[in-house]
């Protein structure tokens, strides 16, 4: 099976996103002539990152999917916004990160997908520095 | 252009067992092992000391088993867990075939062993453990650390960019922390970070 083209996009904004701001994009996914995609679903979430265990909050969730048996056709951009919470904001610390990102799931037939993530930084807490 | 958070390639979600492969010896692939555990009534043991490999080596064998028709129930125990979790304890409730996948089975006392080695025969369930010792139970694999092998992770984790963290910096960490691969790594990620931060 061929993997689609996958593109995700948010649109322009100079410097980071703040709380309470509408963050705006869009998806498309070019299918080549072998490929199905029987689902998408595009979240907006944070995840931690560091050394130790690892937490995750979805913000917000959308799934598109085609009808029993039928194949979705997302050749045309797909646009989707939403609002940006107030917490937590992006960080970037030495043992714990916490990352803000859209990410989108496209689901092919025979129990196989596609993942693309496109990151954002929501407000602007200084990172931490390192004491020498 | 707004920068992502710094990213780390030495972070939890990369170094953990399972976002890493296994790297194996140059004479044996991942379906020997498979196919000496089959060849043991699916019971076996992969020994090795702290950070060697084996709870990679479980993933890593985790989806090769499922693809044996062996239906995983895995377990992990941590320092001092001398009973097993409720998913060992529940023997009705395996699927069949059931294998189970015990990662740090040395942690179990000695009456707990003996129970679930005698509810796995009740079950003919595979029984796969990861130890510290030998326990008794036929040996698939020793784990090994070794410094060619961390290196060849680090050139993974990095995409091969060891402008950071150079081949002398995973040599000296894999010395202080006494040849532990997972401790090695916990401290290139600091490093990481340091650098990183420093060069800002």
């Amino acid at each position: 099976m061929n993997t689609p083209r996958v593109t995700l996009s948010l649109d322009a904004k100079a410097g980071p996103y703040q709380p309470g701001d509408v963050l705006r994009g869009q998806y498309e996914v070019g299918i080549l002539h072998s490929a199905e995609v029987k689902a998408v679903e595009l979240s907006v979430l944070w995840h931690t990152l560091g050394q130790g265990e690892e937490d995750l909050a979805v913000h917000f969730f959308e799934r598109l999917a085609g009808e029993e048996g039928d194949v979705l056709d997302l050749r045309a951009p797909h646009a989707f916004e939403m609002m940006l919470p107030n917490s937590p904001l992006s960080y970037d610390g030495v043992i714990v990160k916490i990352c803000w990102c859209v990410r989108l799931r496209v689901f092919l037939g025979r129990g196989k997908d596609v993942l693309t993530e496109r990151p954002f930084q929501l407000g602007a807490v200084p990172a931490a520095q390192m004491l020498e | 252009m707004i920068h992502p958070i710094g990213h780390n390639p030495f972070a939890t979600r990369s170094v953990r067992p399972g976002a890493l492969d296994y790297i194996f010896p140059t004479d044996l692939r991942v379906e020997d092992v498979v196919e000496r555990l089959r060849a043991h009534g699916w019971w076996g043991e992969i020994v090795g000391p702290h950070g060697s490999g084996k709870s990679t080596l479980l993933e890593t064998l985790r989806p090769k088993l499922e693809a044996a028709g062996r239906h995983v129930v895995a377990m992990t125990l941590y320092q001092g867990q001398r009973r097993l979790p409720p998913q060992g304890r529940h023997q009705g409730e395996w699927p069949t075939p059931a294998q189970l996948v015990v990662d740090g089975y040395e942690q179990l006392a000695m009456p707990a062993r003996w129970a679930l080695q005698r509810r796995c025969r009740r079950a003919r369930a595979g029984l796969l453990v990861s130890t510290h010792r030998p326990t008794g139970l036929p040996t698939l694999l020793h784990t090994a650390p070794d410094l060619d092998v961390l290196t060849a992770i680090v050139n993974q984790l990095t995409g091969g960019d060891f402008s950071v963290i150079t081949p002398e910096d995973v040599a000296r960490a894999y010395l202080v922390r006494g040849h532990d691969v997972r401790e090695t790594l916990f401290d290139l990620y600091s490093l990481y970070e340091r650098r990183r931060r420093h060069d800002r």
